[in-house]
């Protein structure tokens, strides 16, 4: 089995010139965890995280203190909403390094990729680097499961 | 005369390029020992026997102790619950946070390394601030301020009291009558003058100051046992440190059987402890001591006795005040470890000469440990503290420190100077 068997071939992607607060709106419509940021050819040139921009609301001290289970209320930043001038500014400014598979490999070069670089999706792309899908761990484990000798066949 | 001046070059610029920044501080520390050992040996000036004997494994020992007693407190969450504590008894009045925070920082750096405690202590008051709805820019540069100050009132708060007591023979004891007075004197006029630096920011009431009343200290508390051994472990090597003239121990036997003790009582993740201490900063030490030996066997610090010798005629208080000015503008710029371990030498050089050498050390004490404040690069508390604040929405810029963070360093010196000049023969040997 490939990639190309398991993948979900209708993928959300942003352009690079789209805005921060417009790939909030995407999120939110489309209930996804991240975004491929694409060129006009369809090329991804990076990738935009659910958490990237979470990161804007979160408060500091977070990444400070080892455990923050003794902060029962956070108080003053739950309802602090980030700066309406940093949601205007492109999403090229918070995307991250994308790294993506080819629809060709196998599922443990991808898994591994994954638990590697600790992604919970990973874009696919065909020979010339043009977006064509996007995996999950979830559509990878189980697709290596159903080939399992009990697996599928019990059902 | 070409051997001064080669050992010379090599400090010179091993002192460059710890101030810029450039390669690590204890690599070019190991980098220039190395080279001074060898034009020494190759001049036949130095030595490798003559280089371990400037070696003062006493302040080395100490360090390495005290390291590992808060390699062991440091997860117990013990900083974090006096943070916390303090939040709550301020009820989110930010002058009270502000004295409390300052002073926790103040008192915790007179027992602990400066930055550990601002390390520990900064997420929390960035934590306690979010959650109010306030800057916490103000209370950063307190902590970072305040850390610096507490450490000069003791033989342990700073690496250069550590040197200093170790050099000149000075106890817990003599730290306590001479450096602290002045200590707690500078550190009430730093928090008032805190408190008008930052008038503006100190007086917007917080609204939610009800949610800090929520938190619970005892919940920041990882093991309470383990907090209780350490601490138990480290007051009771506090008590020996007053006793230590008097017991004719010496500080680093203290610090390394408290160290000893409790890692045997608490018997930690003995891998995880040991990787804590500060490896980087002994090494450091172990190779500035052997490049100033090499300055001295090459006569260098001989030459500046000489020269220093010459300023000695002013009057002994002027010469003291304007000692201390010297070494808090150099230690404003340079770390204060170097020019501490140089003037070390320079100092028992004038002692030789028939100067009385008690007002000088105490100057070196004040100078040093209170100039660090000057700029945001001058300690390694500032600089923890303004690497910390880059991480967050309120970094702490030059220009900010240049206007709270400079004045206060400069009203401390000033408040120093007045006190070293109405208790100078407290000073005296």
């Amino acid at each position: 089995m490939q990639v190309k068997d398991c993948m979900k071939r209708n993928v959300i992607s942003i352009p690079a010139d789209a805005t921060i607060a417009k790939a909030a709106g995407i999120f939110v419509k489309h209930h996804v965890s991240v975004l491929p940021v694409v060129d006009d050819l369809g090329k991804p040139l990076g990738i935009i995280r659910l958490s990237d921009l979470l990161s804007l609301e979160l408060p500091d001290f977070v990444k400070l203190v080892a455990d923050v289970d003794f902060v029962h209320n956070f108080g003053a930043v739950e309802t602090t909403r980030p700066d309406p001038e940093l949601l205007n500014r492109p999403v090229t400014t918070l995307m991250q390094t994308v790294i993506t598979v080819e629809e060709d490999d196998g599922l443990l070069r991808a898994y591994a990729l994954m638990l590697q670089h600790q992604l919970s999706d990973i874009p696919v792309v065909n020979k010339i680097g043009g977006l064509v899908g996007i995996v999950s761990r979830v559509d990878i484990g189980t697709a290596v499961l159903s080939i399992w000798p009990s697996g599928p066949k019990t059902q | 005369m070409m051997a001064a001046l080669l050992t010379s070059l090599i400090f010179i610029i091993s002192l460059w390029l710890i101030f810029t920044e450039k390669i690590n501080r204890t690599i070019t520390a190991i980098a220039g020992a190395v080279l001074i050992v060898g034009l020494g040996k190759g001049l036949g000036f130095y030595s490798e026997s003559k280089a371990l004997a400037f070696v003062d494994f006493n302040t080395i020992g100490l360090l390495l102790g005290m390291m590992l007693l808060v390699a062991l407190l440091e997860p117990s969450g013990v900083f974090q619950y006096l943070a916390v504590w303090a939040g709550k008894v301020s009820r989110g009045r930010p002058v009270w946070l502000l004295f409390l925070l300052g002073t926790i920082t103040a008192a915790l750096s007179m027992v602990l390394n400066n930055v550990t405690t601002v390390v520990l202590i900064a997420p929390v008051t960035i934590l306690l601030c979010e959650i109010l709805g306030i800057a916490p820019l103000p209370y950063l540069v307190t902590e970072a301020l305040l850390s610096n100050v507490g450490g000069v009132a003791t033989l342990v708060g700073d690496p250069p009291n550590i040197l200093i007591a170790s050099a000149a023979g000075y106890t817990f004891d003599d730290f306590l009558t001479r450096a602290l007075p002045v200590v707690i004197v500078v550190w009430l006029s730093s928090l008032i003058l805190l408190r008008f630096l930052f008038h503006k920011e100190l007086s917007v009431r917080p609204a939610n100051a009800d949610v800090l009343l929520q938190l619970n200290p005892a919940e920041t508390i990882a093991d309470r046992a383990m907090a209780w051994r350490v601490l138990a472990v480290l007051g009771t090597a506090i008590v020996f440190f007053f006793l230590h003239g008097a017991l004719n121990l010496s500080p680093a036997f203290i610090s390394l059987g408290a160290a000893a003790a409790a890692l045997v009582w608490v018997r930690p993740d003995f891998d995880e402890a040991i990787h804590k201490v500060d490896w980087g900063l002994l090494i450091f030490f172990t190779s500035l001591f052997v490049m100033v030996g090499g300055l001295e066997a090459a006569g260098v610090l001989g030459f500046i006795v000489r020269f220093v010798a010459v300023a000695s005629a002013l009057p002994p208080v002027l010469f003291g005040i304007l000692f201390i000015w010297v070494i808090a503008a150099l230690s404003a710029v340079v770390d204060n470890v170097p020019i501490t371990i140089a003037l070390i030498p320079v100092i028992q050089g004038l002692g030789a000469r028939g100067m009385d050498t008690g007002p000088l050390w105490w100057a070196l004490v004040f100078g040093a440990g209170f100039g660090g404040n000057g700029t945001i690069i001058g300690s390694s508390a500032t600089i923890v503290i303004a690497n910390l604040s880059r991480k967050t929405h309120t970094p702490i810029t030059t220009k900010l420190w240049n206007r709270r963070g400079l004045p206060v360093m400069l009203a401390a010196c000033a408040v120093t100077s007045v006190m070293y000049a109405l208790a100078y023969p407290l000073f005296v040997r």
